[in-house]
């Protein structure tokens, strides 16, 4: 064992191989993976040097599937085949579509599992999940092409203010895609990262993110590599597909046109994005739209576009309360997304916090690139000693109770992960189950917040009502992800739980849509588990090795130390054989054998930081 | 070493305590997490994982409880005393009963008003009346033997005061909207 171990700072001790990572940004309107290559993080482009995909998808028949630019192209010739903004239908219900305008051009309706599922001119019906893993897949192409090789895992982008139901939908089509979420990160918590590994500032920072159809604001505190996000908030259906809607409207009140005449209102949207676009750099621009031309100035547009940017003032208002920070607190104001180019936006937004807000790094890619920088720790490429990212939940998690309410078990902005126990009773003599459903949001009324699960709780041993007490565990993960568990804790019978999420799908239909996926190419697949199981075997016993030789003597009497060597020598073994299932046997066994020492592990640097902090006090003296 | 059964004093190397100092118990817990966080175990099996996600879930939960002076009051009676005072809401203080009412009715007045300077000034009110309750708890976790009864009845009030904030920022919010 080395006695002393000398290494650059930031770099690890142990000889890793490269694996690749990815960071990924799954936008409503447009998309960008990106990845850390000699250090440096960048996004990645296609064969014709373009680096934002269109989050848009053209489905010509059931194996022939474009994604981006062509089928952005298609829309104007086909748009009942060619489905968009897909985003804003992710973990949604079909009651939630009348919010949802983009979809005029599609129809949509209710699927089995509770989704919406969007059916074609030429018959195909697709559900979003599908939809967004094929935007997923395209992405990881690129990489896979650009890399020479396939992706160990990625990092994945949502708005903060996604619900659990959105971010449970959007691993779902990673994992569709045949991709390894490392995590699901908060866009303006990954273009923080981004901000602070690139200049190092550190302070309370306030994240503006205006993207096509979401809005967030969360408020971060950088410290020594430490990003600690306080408070988030924002509209998950407010973003800058509204500026062109507002725009549209009025362009089509000029040309009179026919309120029901849903081409014309599709057209009305795409000339008024030209509008704006156009008056980013100038002030005044001629018009030509059906019989209506005209001169459009920017202040004109403003006029129209000020109540949308005003509203997310608002929110950044609460936000900052709820982090318990004053306005002239933040330090630094970081821009993010498409629609803060938009110059009403930037100085409404400098007005307000009073500092001029960043740009440096393109508000397109920021978030792509710091999900990149996350993804290359999370694989292991990187040591990242001092980069700690430490996020929330963003709205409230519930439960309904008696008249429809909704008892609030976690408060927004809580730090994860968290977990919270409640204890409930039965009503009934020998009654032996009970149905629970949660949900997110602030409002008192269930009927005003999002439906996440309904749970049944069965096998609850029969008592006299009132005797039973059933504690429910509500465990919510890095990731956002919510688990729950459940125990009779006077008989200390584990219940059977049901979960039925309430738009989304559960394991089994995951299985069966990759089953379907890959079943035209099974060998493929088989192939594929195979070689991913090889790669898998090599790193569990790099990585074991490595933490034996670290301080495996140290926590580890000689035969515990021994059955952990034996184990790696068995899977080291197999992994030069041929069968997927027996390396997979050899690797839980190594992972049966190696929890305890996992968890010393983890205790001993428990306790070195505890100590650490003492000796830094004694120096501080 | 940071087992389930420590608690959460002991998972920050404190003595149980009433009084904390508030910036030493966010750094202690920022570097607790960089062992613990999920993050850090990536690379782990799915047990590692778990492990990670419970034990920072825990250091979490107890950083909620020690930085809020109402459940801190409430952890420690509970631990050192094994009394609990999350339950008992009787509180026989006349004159505070009456104040408890006043408020309410305030507040309800305001709330009506939609007078979003009135809120404010309400807020302020509540606010230092809080601050003040806080040092009274104080003052009573300082003796040497705990007057009990004492600091079931400080507690309650403190929490009655939290309540009415949060109630405010609720109120807030639908003004907002």
């Amino acid at each position: 064992m080395a006695l002393l171990q000398i290494s650059e700072p930031g770099q690890s001790t142990r000889a890793h191989h490269h694996r690749l990572a990815a960071g990924i940004d799954l936008g409503t309107t447009n998309s960008l993976i990106a990845t850390v290559r000699s250090g440096e993080a960048a996004t990645l482009a296609d064969l014709e040097g373009r680096h934002t995909l269109p989050s848009v998808v053209h489905y010509k028949s059931d194996s022939e599937v474009v994604v981006g630019h062509e089928a952005k192209a298609r829309q104007a010739v086909e748009p009942g085949n060619v489905v968009s903004s897909i985003k804003r239908l992710l973990g949604r219900g079909l009651a939630d579509m009348d919010k949802i305008k983009e979809f005029s051009a599609n129809t949509l309706v209710e699927s089995d599992s509770g989704m919406p599922g969007v059916v074609l001119e030429n018959g195909i019906q697709k559900n979003p999940v599908e939809v967004s893993s094929d935007i997923l897949r395209t992405l990881a192409n690129r990489a896979e092409e650009a890399l020479g090789g396939e992706l160990g895992g990625v990092v994945i982008t949502v708005p903060a203010y996604f619900d659990e139901a959105q971010r449970q939908a959007t691993k779902d089509s990673a994992q569709l895609a045949g991709l390894k979420v490392l995590r699901l990160l908060n866009e303006p918590t990954a273009a923080a990262v981004a901000y602070g590994l690139d200049t190092g500032s550190e302070g309370i920072h306030a994240i503006y993110d205006l993207g096509g159809g979401t809005f967030d604001i969360s408020i971060l505190r950088l410290q020594k590599g430490v990003f600690e996000v306080l408070a988030t908030g924002g509209d998950s259906a407010l973003g800058g597909d509204d500026f062109d809607r507002a725009i549209g409207q009025y362009l089509v009140e000029q040309a009179k046109i026919n309120s029901d005449d849903r081409r014309a209102h599709q057209l009305a949207m795409i000339k008024a994005r030209e509008v704006k676009e156009a008056l980013t750099d100038t002030d005044s621009v001629e018009v030509d739209f059906f019989d209506w031309q005209g001169e459009m100035s920017r202040a004109q547009i403003e006029e129209i576009i000020a109540p949308i940017v005003d509203k997310t003032l608002l929110s950044c208002r609460r936000t900052l309360k709820d982090a318990g920070v004053k306005v002239d607190e933040v330090e630094k104001v970081v821009m993010v997304g498409g629609s803060t180019r938009v110059p009403l936006v930037r100085e409404k937004v400098e007005q307000y916090f009073k500092v001029p807000p960043l740009t440096d790094i393109d508000p397109d890619k920021v978030v792509a690139i710091g999900a990149a920088i996350q993804a290359n720790v999370l694989i292991g490429n990187k040591s990242g000693d001092d980069m700690l990212l430490l996020d929330v939940i963003p709205l409230s998690l519930g439960v309904e109770t008696m008249g429809g309410l909704s008892e609030k078990i976690i408060p927004r902005n809580t730090p994860i992960p968290i977990a919270k126990a409640q204890e409930f009773t039965t009503f009934k003599d020998g009654q032996t189950a009970m149905a629970i459903h949660v949900v997110q949001g602030e409002r008192e009324l269930v009927e005003d917040c999002r439906s996440l699960a309904r749970f049944e709780l069965r096998g609850i041993p029969p008592m006299v009502a009132g005797a039973a007490r059933i504690r429910v565990t509500y465990q919510l993960d890095a990731d956002g992800l919510l688990q729950v568990m459940a125990e009779e804790t006077t008989s200390g019978v584990k219940t059977d739980i049901t979960v039925k999420p309430s738009y989304g799908l559960n394991d089994e239909q995951i299985t069966d849509m990759l089953k379907s996926s890959f079943s035209h190419a099974e060998d493929d697949m088989e192939a594929r588990m195979l070689r991913e199981q090889k790669v898998e075997a090599a790193r569990v016993i790099e990585a074991v090795s490595a933490a034996l030789n670290e301080n495996g003597k140290e926590l580890l009497n000689d035969e515990e130390y021994a059955a952990i060597q034996s184990a790696l020598e068995q899977l080291n073994e197999t992994a030069q054989g041929e069968s997927t299932k027996a390396i997979q046997d050899a690797l839980d066994f190594v992972e049966k054998s190696t929890n305890e020492f996992a968890s010393r592990r983890m205790d001993a640097s428990i306790a070195k930081a505890l100590v650490g902090h003492e000796v830094d006090e004694i120096d501080e003296i | 070493m940071a087992n389930a059964q420590q608690n959460y004093f002991e998972l920050f190397g404190l003595e149980p305590n009433f009084f904390i100092d508030q910036n030493d118990l966010s750094s202690k817990l920022k570097r607790l997490l960089q062992s613990t966080h999920p993050d850090r175990h990536a690379q782990g099996g799915s047990q590692q994982q778990m492990l990670a996600m419970q034990k920072t879930t825990r250091l979490n939960d107890a950083f909620a409880v020690l930085k809020d002076p109402v459940k801190r009051a409430q952890y420690l009676l509970r631990l050192v005393k094994n009394i609990d005072t999350t339950q008992d809401h009787t509180v026989n203080d006349a004159e505070f009963l009456m104040q408890q009412l006043e408020l309410r009715e305030e507040l309800d007045t305001i709330t009506k008003q939609k007078d979003a300077s009135e809120l404010m000034s309400f807020a302020d009110k509540i606010e230092v009346r809080a601050e003040q309750q806080e040092d009274e708890l104080a003052r009573l976790f300082k003796q040497d033997s705990w007057d009990l009864d004492a600091l079931k009845i400080s507690i309650y009030k403190l929490q009655f005061l939290h309540k009415t904030l949060r109630d405010i920022e609720l109120a807030e919010d639908t003004l907002l909207d």
